[in-house]
């Protein structure tokens, strides 16, 4: 029995790492021969807990740097080689990052925090006072996000864990990225939100514009949202395929799925 | 050029000794103690009134000087600085705390001993040379008690449990209060100690030159430079970035004539290491993001 | 009449440049600690130009300030992605090398002797100094005005995310070391400026006006008020300089041994209020008692 990947068009970003090694204090904590991601639409990246997943989202980013290899972007407008890029340059690339661990603006309120994502360069200067000529498509985006996450009164500063994650994916989302990466996006959030999460990512990869690779313990959410499924375990890649195939094969199940597997 | 050298070993050791006990309490209080420079003129005063007012030799002036020095230090953390931590005063705040200690410290000793310049009077004083320097006798014997105070203060934090304690707390603190250590103890310990130390280096900077009210406040830029240089929290680094700074320093000064081209050699030194320090981290080093955040707390 | 414009004209230009701190650090995270040395390059930079180089006032001014800026963009490019505590010692040394230059280069300042010779801006006679104090007015009110705008524009919020989290910022495509960069020279070009007028307010001016107490005190009265509070400079110079100049020291009778020991009783009380506002209201006396958020 063969499950194919469904057979949506393919998004045109993709992430391509070559020979990618980091190490830290000694100890390999990734070590990729070859990956490529974003052939799929929604592709899911699962493995027990310091198997390298965050690392090597982390890798394409820029908020660590390499010790060998490279990770290539093949865009809209071209490859490029996010080893050589800031951190910054990467995210305007197209290449976006939601936080594990729950980052947020402090004195910014809700509406604020999204603007901030939400902001044209060209407003952005020093000398610029006048109001934030943000298209109203962006202005539409805030507000359909903020509805459809039930946030109430935005003029506020976001107080619960939950609200900062989901403004976290929201902003991301507002910088229009290509290739979108999600790292533990329901961790810590209660029910409905998680479903709120789960239906976005499949709208979003329905849609096709945009390349989504999450990092999920959430299985249950990750089988059925995710069109392809990469396994570490680690710091190496150990298997790839559809969900059904990466659910019952032996390794994954011996080393993941079976025993070792605490979180839920 | 060697006695450009020379000069800078003894008029570094001083300030070695105070930047590693400024570095004490950067390690273990994880802040910047800007107040701690009244610590060095508490030091230089006493023993000038112990040794010009009271007619006691200098070097047994030394034993009040850490005494008193010490205690003054215990006494600034258990009134202003352990009460600003536990309310969460944040880091730039606790500067800014040290500053205004420090202004209301050095006024009050200026309100009582004036604008004077005062020195210690050392008796039987002779003079020698010394690869063709000229340096005095006494000169001598307070480098070889600035090094005794300094290698003394680091076998204890390097060699002894005690100092395994503070390090303990310094790099871990939750593992280190489950392990039973009293976090109390320990910081009124540390801040004694470099207490001591910088009495000691503010006394014998007064051996060496003239003091006024201001003495610990002129010094305590280079103290922090040195500080951040020899890595935070470091004790070798203290040393060897204060044996640096002061080389640099004699060396500068003496070739060129003008305090003003050391300061910049100071400057650039301290930007290049520190960019250095970016691109090639050498250690973990303890971050505090000033805009009020702990990034990595106590360096794990 | 005249020493109370002088008074004015000081305090003045003492929310002019807490404004501009808070600008730095209360809006966008950046610990300044060399505030005299910018003020100093523009106000021994004006003094030089008019007085040894002999240009009109109104050039000087700009090339005083330009000259600041350039100095502050050097500065900033070499530090500005470093930790905040470097950028605290950088900054303070940077300001005692300014110091020592005025000393050190006599050819130029005057070193210890002075310089001066200072015109005012606008030459009305007897009223020069008034117009001075308009012309600060003015100033600082632009500084307020821009402060408060900021918290309702784009560019605001770009600095409050650099200020709050600087590396989410990046993530999110934003350029914060060039932003940090050009408002970081922006700013401290515009304390030369303030520094430039603050010469023609001396007329006169020495070395010992470039030594670190004028950091310190504006510092103070920034943390007094709040830091990051529009108004904090306002309500914190008002506090720390203008109950002193203004109110006890001309009208509180002291006996002579105390009028002395004036000057340092108030650097003592101002040590003091420090110390306990800190401990109290670590927010400034604006802010509150809520304790700054740690996360």
């Amino acid at each position: 029995m063969e499950s194919t990947p469904s057979t949506r068009p393919a998004p045109r970003a993709s992430l391509v790492l070559t020979d990618v090694v980091k190490s830290f204090g000694g100890r390999t904590v990734a070590d990729i021969p070859h990956l490529k991601l974003g052939r799929y639409g929604v592709e899911g990246l699962i493995g027990p807990n310091g198997a390298g997943k965050t690392t090597v989202t982390k890798l394409i980013t820029g908020a660590h740097s390499l010790d060998r290899g490279t990770i290539s972007y093949h865009g809209p407008s071209g490859v490029i080689d996010l080893s050589q890029l800031p951190s910054h340059r990467i995210a305007r690339a197209g290449v976006v990052k939601s936080n594990q661990v729950i980052q947020d603006f402090e004195t910014l309120t809700i509406r604020d925090s999204l603007l901030l994502a939400a902001a044209r360069p060209r407003d952005e200067r020093f000398w610029y006072l006048g109001r934030s000529r943000t298209s109203a498509e962006l202005v539409n985006d805030i507000d359909g996000y903020l509805e459809y996450f039930r946030f109430e009164n935005p003029d506020r500063h976001a107080l619960s864990a939950g609200e900062k994650k989901l403004l976290d994916i929201i902003r991301c989302l507002l910088v229009k990225p290509k290739f979108l990466l999600l790292d533990e996006p329901t961790a810590g959030l209660p029910q409905w939100e998680t479903d709120q999460v789960k239906e976005l990512v499949r709208q979003l990869g329905a849609e096709g514009e945009i390349s989504i690779l999450i990092i999920e313990h959430d299985l249950e959410l990750m089988w059925s949202v995710c069109d392809y499924v990469h396994f570490m375990a680690d710091g190496k890649l150990l298997l790839q395929g559809t969900p059904d195939e990466v659910r019952s094969d032996p390794t994954v199940i011996e080393k993941y799925l079976g025993g070792g597997h605490v979180e839920g | 050029m060697i006695d450009a050298i020379v000069i800078g070993l003894i008029e570094s050791a001083p300030i070695i000794l105070a930047a590693v006990g400024f570095t004490l309490i950067y390690y273990l209080s994880g802040f910047i103690n800007i107040a701690y420079a009244e610590t060095l003129t508490v030091g230089a005063y006493v023993a000038v009134v112990f040794n010009t007012m009271l007619g006691w030799s200098f070097y047994a002036s030394l034993f009040p000087v850490a005494l008193l020095s010490g205690l003054f230090s215990v006494l600034t953390y258990l009134l202003v600085f352990r009460p600003a931590i536990n309310r969460g005063v944040g880091p730039v705040e606790m500067i800014v705390l040290g500053v205004g200690l420090s202004f209301l410290l050095r006024h009050a000793v200026r309100v009582g001993f004036g604008v004077e310049s005062y020195q210690i009077d050392l008796a039987g004083t002779s003079y020698l040379s010394v690869l063709g320097t000229g340096i005095t006798s006494s000169q001598i014997v307070s480098l070889a008690l600035v090094a005794m105070v300094a290698v003394g203060l680091y076998l204890l934090i390097y060699r002894t449990n005690q100092g395994g304690r503070i390090r303990a707390l310094a790099s871990n603190e939750p593992l280190a209060l489950v392990s039973g250590i009293d976090p109390r103890k320990v910081a009124v310990l540390v801040w004694f100690l470099a207490g001591i130390v910088g009495g000691l280096a503010g006394a014998f900077t007064a051996s060496f030159s003239f003091v006024d009210y201001e003495v610990g406040w002129d010094m305590i830029l280079i103290l922090i430079m040195i500080a951040i240089i020899g890595g935070i929290g470091s004790v070798r680094g203290a040393i060897i970035a204060g044996l640096a700074v002061g080389l640099v320093t004699a060396v500068v000064t003496l070739q060129t004539g003008s305090p003003i081209y050391a300061q910049v050699a100071l400057l650039a030194l301290f930007i290049l290491t520190l960019r250095l320090k970016k691109t090639l981290p050498l250690k973990k080093i303890l971050r505090l993001n000033l805009s009020g955040r702990s990034i990595l707390k106590w360096g794990s | 009449m005249a020493y109370t414009i002088f008074a004015a004209s000081s305090m003045v230009v003492y929310i002019a440049l807490g404004t501009l701190l808070h600008l730095q650090f209360g809006r966008t995270g950046m610990v300044n600690f060399g505030v005299v040395g910018f003020v100093g390059i523009g106000m021994y930079g004006f003094g030089i130009l008019v007085s040894r180089y002999e240009l009109p006032v109104v050039v000087a001014l700009v090339l005083a300030t330009l000259i600041t800026t350039l100095l502050a963009a050097i500065l900033g490019w070499l530090i500005l992605d470093l930790d905040g505590e470097a950028v605290l010692v950088a900054t303070l040394a940077f300001a005692t090398i300014v110091y020592y230059l005025t000393v050190t280069q006599k050819d130029l300042t005057g070193g210890v002797a002075g310089l001066g010779g200072i015109p005012y801006p606008i030459d009305v006679g007897l009223d020069s100094a008034l117009a001075l104090l308009v012309i600060l007015i003015f100033v600082a009110l632009l500084f307020l005005g821009y402060a408060h705008r900021l918290g309702r524009v784009p560019y605001g919020r770009l600095l409050a995310s650099i200020k709050d989290n600087e590396p989410l910022a990046r993530s999110l495509g934003k350029s914060t070391f060039r932003e940090k960069l050009i408002f970081f020279s922006i700013t401290s070009g515009m304390m030369g400026l303030v520094g430039a007028l603050y010469a023609s307010t001396n007329q006169f001016l020495v070395p010992r006006m470039l030594a670190a107490g004028l950091t310190f005190t504006v510092w103070i009265a920034l943390t007094l008020g709040g830091r990051a509070k529009v108004l904090g400079a306002v309500v914190g110079v008002l506090i720390s300089v203008a109950l002193f100049d203004l109110v006890i020291e001309p009208f509180l009778p002291v006996p002579r041994w105390v009028g002395a020991l004036m000057p340092d009783l108030q650097l003592m009380f101002y040590g003091l209020i420090l110390v306990t506002v800190i401990l109290f209201r670590p927010l400034g006396l604006l802010g509150g008692r809520q304790k700054a958020q740690r996360s």
